[in-house]
């Protein structure tokens, strides 16, 4: 009896691990040991973030992953990737793949989106489109580019705000130049208007002195040679 | 002269140790050769008569080794997660966690640890077990009996250090595992199904394969090394001299095929 549990204990002692083994080879093969799992297609053209094992979810939620991926070569290049999803999630044969990025350095994931017109269930062995690449690599790039481009506007901008405001000195600069000539000309123009008052002055007591003249002796003035 | 002297005993010193060396090295060739000549007779074993020797050499190395192998496992899962939250950045260890883990725990710690742990309990058995019954005159009974002593000695504990050692470094991996989880809860809440999605995309079908190899060489190396230094000793003086020796030489190889197998099939 002592020997029996003893072996039953060494036997359990291989049996435990090699189970654990065998259910992470079933998972990682992309079957579900919950539910049963369908194989489909996937149709793409560019395979840059999507790899074996590959999540694909359904509103976020794990459906399956990938299983494999084939090149086909006509008539272009493209590329069959099998997803290994579960029967249990309803998806329509138009249903669309979108590849994108989890996080901002996670992995890609596969998000399956049915379409809103509801039409016959996705059966194994049916290709999806994947219709949207969102790579977090060329959202990067973007992004990238316009802090490049956003850069170059704000130096722009600096070099015309540094040249406006030498213009406005010297606009200043000139305006005080015009000011101080300007005074100048209203100084001289003062002593000329005093001048001119001084001969305007003389000129009336010529004229006045011709008027009484001419009062005075009216034949003479106008005959006199 | 008394330069010389010098000159002398250290080049007698270094002559002595390489012809040591190279000695030792032909020796363990006669063994091997040995073995696997014993090899061929196995048609002629009652693998029944190995039965009873594999189960306890099983029970042993293996499953008396659980409860050590586990806390161990344990303690490297949580030291690693503990690392790699403080030195590495929090936004996105989510996904890296996975990656880290299998890259440290499953491909190199796992097999090396579990091996080391195997060497120092059961290969130092194993080399006083053999040490005391060639003292006590049994092995020399066995072979007077007709018995093929390196089949009947070395094999099953052959056949139980496979065995147990592949079971340990998968208890070991499964354990570290969790134990790293359950660890980077406290810094971190990765969902459980995340968790083990990221571990089963970061490990790889060759992964798998390589823990086995190793696992396998493992469990060829510590029990051939270990029987080897038990079957030395030719007075008990010697026996705790050869025990140690069989502990720092199998551990030596260990790390040694560890490494080449990683160069092999990493690089």
């Amino acid at each position: 009896m002592a020997k029996r549990v003893f072996e039953i204990k060494v036997g359990l002692f291989f049996i435990i691990p090699i189970v654990l083994m065998i259910v992470f080879v079933v998972l990682k093969l992309g079957y579900s040991l919950s539910t049963d799992t369908i194989d489909v297609y996937l149709k793409i053209d560019n395979i840059k973030m999507i790899k074996d094992g590959t999540a694909v979810k359904v509103k976020g939620y794990d459906i399956g992953r990938v299983v494999s991926i084939e090149p086909v070569y006509q008539p272009e290049l493209h590329f069959l990737v099998t997803l290994r999803i579960s029967d249990q999630i309803f998806l329509n044969e138009d249903c669309v793949a979108v590849i994108q990025n989890q996080n901002v350095i996670g992995d890609a994931i596969i998000e399956l989106r049915n379409p809103v017109k509801k039409g016959k269930p996705l059966q194994p062995g049916d290709v999806v489109e994947g219709i949207e690449y969102v790579s977090i690599e060329a959202l990067l790039g973007d992004v990238h580019k316009l802090l490049v481009s956003v850069t170059d506007t704000v130096n722009i901008i600096k070099d015309i705000s540094s040249d406006s405001k030498q213009d406005i000195r010297k606009f200043l600069g000139e305006l005080s130049a015009s000011s101080s000539t300007l005074s100048n000309i209203l100084d001289d123009s003062q002593a000329d208007v005093v001048k001119t008052m001084g001969t305007l002055r003389q000129t009336s007591e010529t004229i006045k002195e011709i008027s009484d003249e001419l009062k005075k002796r009216p034949l003479k003035f106008l005959l006199k040679e | 002269m008394r330069l010389w002297g010098k000159i002398e005993n250290f080049l007698a010193l270094t002559g002595r140790k390489v012809i040591a060396f190279f000695s030792g090295y032909i020796e363990f060739q006669h063994y091997l050769k040995s073995i696997f000549n014993s090899f061929k007779s196995l048609k002629y074993l009652r693998l029944r008569s190995l039965y009873s020797t594999v189960l306890l050499q099983t029970k042993y190395t293996g499953l008396d080794a659980v409860f050590l192998i586990s806390v161990v496992a344990l303690m490297l899962g949580a030291t690693v997660i503990i690392q790699a939250s403080q030195k590495f950045p929090k936004f996105g260890i989510d996904s890296f966690i996975g990656d880290l883990l299998v890259l440290i725990i499953i491909r190199e710690i796992g097999p090396l640890a579990t091996a080391m742990i195997v060497t120092s309990r059961s290969g130092s058995a194993i080399s006083a077990e053999i040490a005391t019954q060639k003292q006590n005159h049994e092995i020399r009974s066995l072979e007077l009996l007709g018995i093929d002593t390196k089949l009947y000695i070395v094999f099953p504990r052959i056949i139980a250090s496979i065995l147990s050692i592949i079971s340990l470094v998968i208890l070991f991996d499964v354990v570290a595992l969790a134990g790293g989880y359950l660890i980077s809860r406290l810094f971190i809440f990765i969902p459980p199904q995340q968790f083990l999605a990221t571990i089963i995309n970061a490990f790889s079908f060759e992964d798998l394969l390589i823990t086995f190899l190793k696992s396998l060489m493992y469990g060829i190396l510590i029990p051939l090394i270990c029987c080897y230094y038990g079957f030395r000793p030719s007075t008990a003086f010697q026996i705790p001299i050869y025990v140690s020796r069989a502990v720092v030489r199998t551990l030596l190889s260990v790390f040694i095929v560890n490494a080449l197998i990683s160069f092999l099939f990493y690089l």
